[in-house]
């Protein structure tokens, strides 16, 4: 039998071609779960909610509001309802998002100075939708106010120059670096493409050492790697890391050459993209050193990796959680992942920034590697705990 | 083979004798269950300790002093009253008065803030004009809810500047006689229903209990079911701890009925106490979502024995499910509205109990919808668990006449 780096590499390969289990979810999951992503949030946002109108009034002006509504790029009024109790029961249905009261006798009071009230109901059970219709519902609000002191206004003899100032006299000017369109794929589809392709790499490596233990191969393995335990991980880890690092890379691809999403530094991401897989590789070997036993370890691999999702800060912010929780943050791969692509892809900073998130990829492996005496201690007397 | 006398018994005929091996697959699955620990964990710990962890991570809710940087350039009066105006919003901070642009931008660099407002030279001199004054933000899109939270606190400086110098002007121009001294002449007011917090646990967190409550149990099927396909392969294609000689559909229900029965005291410990303990969004009533859970619990049981013919070992099923619970999240509609989807992933998600399940359940947890007023994604319930039995069934008859096969090509193979 030779024995060395090499044939523990060969070894490794066999062994991957000789289960499913590896195709499947080194190649076929993850680039499945990522154009699932790309596929899914193309649109970017989900414009044109269901929503509904109650107009009350029946007027030229109420007529007028409920097209403006229907102009809106983001709200689609579906349903035109009598009562506010109806529009309530559609929204329990789940028919609408959000809807819009024109109370009666509003343009009668509107006229007269009488301040009508509009009203309207965002449902933020559905997050997303309900912000849409409150963004859509708030400008046509605002927007018929204006247009009713503008041609009092004119009515008045002041000119048009004028006015504009007068109604808005500080303006809000806002740029959204990056991310102009508020687009949901550039938001998401990073984060949640890193957080699989982490959860899976951290999941298969574990899978992959914990089963030698398993089904006894495991002194087997040691041998072919000359009872060096680091030349034994590297030869297990090599093939995989090709692997990761075509799925890693055809993603980086589709994200920046198809979609085309703001790159600032397509080099940094590259790199930073192999040094994540190893980093993640690092992690699945810490947690076959700490628990190495298949099932503990897995456990322990998809905990991490689905709560990953979370106290990552992909959605809510990391600085407004807890201060324990948030602490966790900083020991994955997949959080300095996420800062490289903010500062290196969207904001487009220079490296400079940088330089802590790689140094911190930089770390995972010689960190994760100082457990490795307990996990050749188990690899040379496998014990399987079911 | 024959086993011992528990768990080989002459079958009954008849009805009554399918219900007999169905009673006596239940309690079988259930001490199955109770001595294996792996199981166990998936089945109890997870469900008990997995929402707490999670609600703890979003129970924060809102975004409050979100630090930003302000380079005041105009330095006058009117900028230093914007500044404190920005500042006394209690979504955000002013973590640093910058100088310049340069300085504002090396800390959006390092990570500190996350927007920069940059009030220009002209500001006070155009107000005191009479022109419209310009305030640029830059801000940082890493999260969108950062986004929202800072643009909503602007809109609402930008009216309340608007309300301080309209009046002025219009009165230093004469034009106060028209009456619109007092703003706008028609008012605008907003209400958030289901989640007027507008908190973010409050919006994720019933949608996920119950993707929790799903996920758990498929995983903790798909190991009972990959632990007895090992068993198989060691004892020739027979697991003596299953029991032997009854119809495929009483063994299903059996195990469909231990599952349920134990996710019962589950199901109202996530659904009803945890909500309650983290004061989330729970206006449902309880005989409402009680009756709903009931085809959703069925069919997510039904829906794992279904998904647990892939798994051919006790360990195999974690990699199987685990990924599926993002994606699962995804098709649910939770984050991104179902009608925005294409038919195809519409489709896909169509064949998942949870999307079903969070639908409707959070129609009635946060917008109190009633029983009759969640009846499609009901009805859907109860077709998703006669379909999925359907695929269990076939899927336990075929994998037991694939070993049937094995066993007799074995038997035929010559020593």
């Amino acid at each position: 039998m030779q024995i060395g780096f090499w044939p523990t590499v060969r070894r490794e390969i066999l062994r991957m071609g000789s289960r499913r289990m590896y195709l499947l979810m080194t190649l076929v999951v993850p680039v499945s779960v990522i154009l699932f992503f790309v596929g899914l949030l193309d649109p970017g946002l989900p414009l044109k909610v269901p929503t509904a109108v109650v107009d009350l009034d029946h007027s030229p002006m109420s007529r007028a509001i409920t097209r403006n509504l229907n102009a809106t790029e983001l709200v689609d009024i579906s349903q035109e309802l009598e009562s506010y109790s109806d529009a309530m029961a559609s929204i329990r249905r789940g028919e609408i998002y959000g809807f819009f009261i024109i109370p009666a006798n509003f343009e009668r009071d509107a006229v007269a100075g009488k301040k009508p009230t509009l009203e309207y109901y965002n449902n933020l059970t559905y997050f997303v939708p309900g912000t849409l219709t409150f963004k859509g519902f708030k400008t046509v609000a605002v927007t018929t106010a204006a247009g009713m002191v503008k041609s009092k206004l004119a009515s008045a003899g002041l000119p048009s120059e004028l006015t504009d100032p007068l109604l808005q006299p500080m303006a809000v000017q806002d740029h959204p670096i990056g991310n102009p369109w508020m687009s949901y794929s550039i938001y998401l589809v990073p984060s949640f493409c890193f957080g699989t392709v982490a959860l899976l790499i951290m999941l298969m490596t574990v899978f992959s050492i914990t089963m030698e233990i398993k089904n006894g191969t495991s002194p087997d393995w040691l041998m072919t790697a000359r009872g060096h335990m680091a030349v034994a991980v590297a030869g297990k880890f090599l093939p995989h890391f090709i692997v990761w690092s075509v799925v890693g890379q055809f993603l980086l691809a589709l994200m920046f050459g198809w979609c085309h999403f703001p790159c600032g530094s397509i080099w940094a991401m590259v790199v930073a993209m192999e040094l994540f897989i190893i980093g993640c590789q690092a992690m699945g070997l810490l947690f076959s050193s700490i628990v190495p036993n298949p099932r503990m370890a897995l456990i322990l691999a998809a905990l991490c990796g689905i709560l990953s999702f979370s106290f990552l800060g992909f959605s809510f912010p990391v600085q407004s959680m807890y201060g324990p929780i948030a602490i966790f943050s900083y020991a994955f791969p997949c959080r300095y992942m996420f800062l490289i692509y903010i500062f290196s892809a969207l904001n487009a900073f220079p490296l400079w920034y940088s330089r802590i998130y790689f140094a911190a990829l930089i770390a995972f492996p010689l960190v994760c590697s100082l457990l490795l005496w307990r996990l050749k201690k188990a690899c040379l007397n496998p014990v399987y705990v079911p | 083979m024959k086993s011992t006398d528990s768990t080989y018994r002459r079958p009954r005929r008849g009805i009554s004798g399918w219900f007999d091996a169905m009673a006596r697959v239940f309690r079988r699955e259930w001490s199955n269950i109770f001595s294996d620990l792996g199981v166990m964990l998936f089945f109890i710990a997870l469900p008990l300790g997995y929402p707490i962890i999670y609600t703890l991570i979003y129970n924060p809710e809102v975004i409050t002093d979100m630090p930003i940087a302000v380079v005041d350039l105009s330095r006058t009066a009117d900028s230093r009253s914007l500044v404190q105006s920005i500042s006394a919003a209690p979504s955000v901070e002013v973590y640093a008065n910058c100088s310049n642009m340069a300085e504002a931008k090396d800390l959006f660099g390092q990570n500190k803030v996350f927007a920069i407002v940059e009030i220009p030279a002209d500001y006070a001199r155009s107000l005191g004009r009479g022109e419209q004054a310009t305030v640029p933000v830059y801000m940082q899109m890493s999260l969108l809810l950062r986004y929202r939270t800072l643009l909503s606190t602007l809109t609402d400086l930008q009216l309340k500047v608007a309300g301080d110098v309209t009046s002025t002007r219009l009165a230093t121009m004469g034009a106060s006689a028209l009456g619109l001294d007092g703003g706008l002449p028609v008012e605008s007011h907003n209400n958030f229903i289901g989640d007027p917090t507008q908190g973010f646990a409050s919006f994720v967190m019933p949608g996920v209990l119950i993707l929790i409550l799903q996920q758990s149990m498929v995983l903790g099927i798909c190991m009972l079911a990959g632990t007895s396909r090992e068993r198989r392969r060691r004892n020739g294609g027979i697991d003596p701890t299953q029991i032997q000689d009854v119809p495929v559909s009483a063994a299903i229900w059996g195990k469909t009925l231990c599952y349920f029965v134990l996710y019962i005291p589950l199901a109202i410990y996530v659904v009803r106490w945890l909500p309650e303990m983290f004061s989330l969004p729970h206006v449902g009533n309880p005989v409402d979502y009680a009756l709903f859970l009931v085809p959703f619990l069925l069919g997510s049981a039904m829906f794992g024995q279904a998904v647990s013919g892939l798994c051919t070992e006790r360990e195999s099923g974690f990699l199987v499910v685990v990924f599926t619970s993002v994606v699962f999240l995804f098709l649910s509609g939770l984050t991104w509205p179902r009608y925005a989807m294409n038919g195809f992933w519409t489709w896909l998600g169509n064949l998942v109990p949870a999307t079903w399940g969070v639908e409707g359940f959070i129609r009635i947890n946060a917008n109190g919808s009633t029983l009759g007023e969640t009846t499609h994604p009901y009805l859907m319930l109860w077709i998703l668990t006669a379909a999925y039995f359907i695929v269990s069934w076939a899927v336990a008859r075929y994998s037991a006449a694939s070993h049937t096969r094995r066993v007799k090509s074995d038997i035929n193979v010559p020593a």
